[in-house]
């Protein structure tokens, strides 16, 4: 698509487009040049502001709470993903008791900020006697609210499969039930595979919400770093470096998936 | 549920915070997205591979973590501003990342032949994306930004990290004096689900109209 | 279930992971507590045999030979996790660990981190023993919890930035920025004395300290001993005469519980006689605070405890 939006440049569009580029290479440069000195004149690049983040100690803490956040992040996402495919079915479902309550969860909680749910797990459950482990303060919430999201993608992946699938699985005699399992389910799966991709990445943000409850992920394992060594911006940004490293690495799973089930289909 | 009755006054400011940041964020985050778009179908492979770092940096960091970073760090380059225009900035340039993608997947759902005759028609680059391109593609991801709107106002809720009282920080702080979780949190909830509500019946009018058009 | 318990199970190893390595001390770090002195630790009594009365919590714990204490990770000198040894310490910590010693003979504690919204339903449906965690005795949470103590008395004060002038008392914030820390007792108390100030939360104790040298408020409401804390390693902000509220600091135990609660006040008191409950307060806000210990506050002399 994009390439028929314009002509391949000329030897003078070349030029212009070359200069251009250099110009604003530059300027972009000398901007953060500029930033750079202001950053260093406030201290912030002090050696020894950096230098704990070249020891192990520190990195073995925030690799244990990486861990914990994936950790978090898989059960999430595993847990999301059974109900969602429940509300998904629920929601398609002939029977209106069924049709429902799928849809008023879905349509509700999916426009309700997962920070939210957090606090009502936080201070509502306790007060009814209700006081989960801390892990599971923090993955409630981040299941109830992404299991809507996730019934949707699965909800689109079954709408998206033709009619003649179904009816051919039923017409050699397969029941409804079966001819979801072996022939629709199968299918609409592997045609929204990199959307349910993207939405663990989103999942796995999310469980930055742990410092709410205290639960030992990585952000909050930055917040305690923090609370040691007084390095506010330094952790920070180790912290979102990390973020994006792991999360890119998932995206690009997510786009082999979608350039194979796209050669495929 | 006096309880909200008693703290109308607080949860209604709050309430107008999360709708300026919506919509003030959406706005930015609009005219970002398609600024980026444009950048990642130019000619020019410098913005081009500048355009897809954005959306890549974007998507990969969590709202919660760049809200604090660019809070806190910001002023220490030199730049500072007030909680609540920090907070709609760095949502309006999160939001815009997966904006500038729905769109995206927008200009490649428009066929191929379109853009060849505009190109045909003499079109400049800019001309053909302006008059052709985007209008058909924003007509294919109505939904998609509807969902992104809701994924938006939802993200708003985040800004009490950096101190701004919308809608959730001020459920919070009422809660911490009242100590009536359940009421006052389902309230604000609903209030949310209102004005997702709301945005779900204009994306769904704004889809019906523009389908008849074509 | 059984997954669940498992899922749990992994999660706990991933946390006691990071405390199994020790290694060098990090100098970079100011203001740091000095860990927990084993010297502080071979001092603290251990209970007579016969104090341990069968059927009681603390035969219990001395049947599972460590105690359960609910308490943070992220407040220096009090309770913060030492990420190179993996040790909790300060003088919260110190106060566990002497406990834990004189139930069980050895100073095993399990820290359960917790959030402070949640420790009435932690000690109610029994996650964890006791709570030594900055737990200010009130009457209303008597109802639920019972105190022993108070073993510390603290309060309040304001902090501001060095030549910052016209704060001298917490009415003077009125009309004013004034940052705290989310979920902390300080909202309530400004809102008491300046219902007129502007409050701005942060959710931790140094994103409060940056947003005060970055001018996002004019004052910061906190903890006594945390702004000393903060004071002594920044140098351009400094505290406000002296603290405004008083915050007496109680051992939170399962309520009805009057075996234990008279166990651990006799533990308190053997503490401070025994000039413990004064060492483990010089180790640890001490370093910060000077001159000697202070007297420690008097044991049931407030309403709840």
């Amino acid at each position: 698509m994009s390439t028929v939006l314009f002509d391949e440049p000329g030897p003078r569009a070349k030029r212009r487009i070359r200069i251009a580029t250099v110009l604003g290479v530059l300027a972009t440069l000398a901007l953060a040049a500029l930033a750079v000195r202001q950053f260093a004149a406030n201290g912030q690049l002090a050696a020894e502001r950096w230098q704990p983040y070249a020891t192990w100690p520190m990195w073995r803490y925030l690799l244990d709470g990486l861990w914990s956040t994936a950790l978090s992040a898989v059960v999430a996402a595993a847990l999301s993903m059974a109900l969602g495919l429940l509300l998904a079915l629920g929601r398609l479902s002939s029977k209106r008791w069924l049709r429902g309550p799928a849809t008023v969860y879905i349509e509700v909680v999916r426009t309700i900020p997962a920070l939210l749910l957090v606090y009502v797990v936080l201070f509502a459950l306790p007060k009814y006697g209700l006081d989960l482990p801390l892990f599971w303060k923090l993955v409630v919430p981040l299941t109830v609210s992404n299991a809507a999201a996730f019934a949707e993608i699965f909800r689109a992946g079954i709408l998206s499969i033709e009619r003649g699938q179904t009816e051919a699985g039923l017409a050699v005699g397969l029941t409804r039930g079966q001819t979801l399992r072996m022939i629709v389910l199968p299918q609409a799966a592997r045609r929204v595979l990199p959307s349910i991709v993207s939405q663990s990445v989103g999942l796995l943000k999310d469980t930055s919400l742990g410092f709410i409850v205290s639960y030992g992920e990585l952000f909050y394992s930055g917040k305690v770093l923090v609370a040691y060594n007084g390095l506010l911006i330094q952790t920070y940004i180790v912290i979102a470096l990390i973020y994006l490293v792991v999360n890119a690495s998932l995206s690009k799973l997510a786009r082999v998936l979608e350039r194979r089930s796209s050669a495929r289909a | 549920m006096s309880v909200l009755l008693d703290h109308l006054p607080e949860l209604w400011q709050g309430l107008l915070v999360t709708l300026q940041l919506t919509v003030a964020s959406f706005v930015g985050a609009a005219v970002l997205g398609v600024l980026v778009t444009a950048m990642r179908v130019s000619p020019v492979p410098v913005l081009r591979a500048l355009g897809t770092a954005y959306v890549e940096t974007f998507q990969n960091l969590p709202l919660l973590v760049l809200l604090v970073l660019v809070f806190f760090g910001l002023p220490e380059i030199g730049i500072k501003g007030p909680p609540m225009a920090t907070a709609i900035v760095v949502i309006a340039v999160y939001q815009a990342a997966y904006m500038a993608e729905a769109l995206r997947s927008g200009v490649n759902s428009v066929s191929k032949g379109q853009a060849e005759a505009a190109r045909a028609l003499g079109l400049t680059f800019g001309q053909s994306l302006r008059l052709v391109i985007l209008p058909q593609a924003l007509r294919t991801v109505v939904q998609p930004l509807g969902n992104l709107t809701i994924q938006l106002i939802m993200s708003t809720a985040l800004a009490g990290a950096i101190s701004v009282v919308d809608l959730t920080e001020a459920a919070k702080r009422v809660n911490l004096q009242e100590a009536q979780p359940i009421a006052i949190f389902v309230g604000s909830g609903l209030a949310y689900a209102a004005i997702a509500a709301a945005v779900g019946y204009v994306t769904g009018r704004l889809e019906r109209r523009l389908v008849i058009m074509r | 279930m059984r997954k669940m318990v498992a899922v749990v199970a992994v999660s706990l190893l991933g946390l006691a992971a990071c405390s199994s390595t020790g290694g060098g001390s990090n100098p970079a770090v100011p203001g740091d507590a000095k860990p927990a002195a084993s010297g502080l630790l071979a001092k603290a009594p251990v209970a007579d045999a016969a104090a341990i009365v069968p059927g009681s919590t603390m035969e219990k714990i001395k049947q599972r030979g460590e105690l359960l204490v609910g308490g943070s990770l992220d407040a220096p000198l009090l309770s913060q996790q030492n990420p190179v040894s993996g040790e909790v310490e300060g003088f919260d910590a110190s106060m566990g660990k002497a406990l834990a010693k004189y139930i069980i003979g050895e100073p095993k504690v399990k820290i359960v981190n917790s959030a402070s919204e949640t420790r009435e339903a932690l000690i109610g449906n029994g996650t964890v023993d006791v709570v030594f965690q900055t737990y200010t005795i009130t009457p209303e949470r008597a109802k639920q919890v019972a105190f022993a103590g108070p073993y510390y008395t603290s309060g309040l004060s304001i902090a501001v930035k060095k030549g910052t002038t016209g704060i001298a008392k917490p009415e003077d914030l009125n009309g004013k920025k004034v940052i705290a820390g989310a979920n902390t007792p300080a909202i309530a108390a400004i809102k008491k004395l300046a219902p007129q100030a502007e409050i701005i939360t942060f959710g931790s104790d140094p994103e409060c300290m940056q947003a005060l040298k970055q001018d996002r408020g004019v004052a910061y409401v906190q903890d006594e001993t945390l702004l000393a804390a903060n004071a002594q390693k920044d140098p351009t902000v400094q505290v406000i005469g002296n603290p405004f509220t008083e915050d007496p600091y109680g051992i939170g135990l399962k309520h009805g519980d009057e075996q234990f609660k008279k166990f651990v006040n006799d533990w308190l008191k053997k503490m401070q006689d025994a000039g413990v409950w004064q060492q483990a307060w010089k180790d640890s806000l001490g370093t910060v605070v000077k001159g000697e210990a202070p007297a420690p506050p008097a044991i049931g002399s407030v309403p709840g405890s």
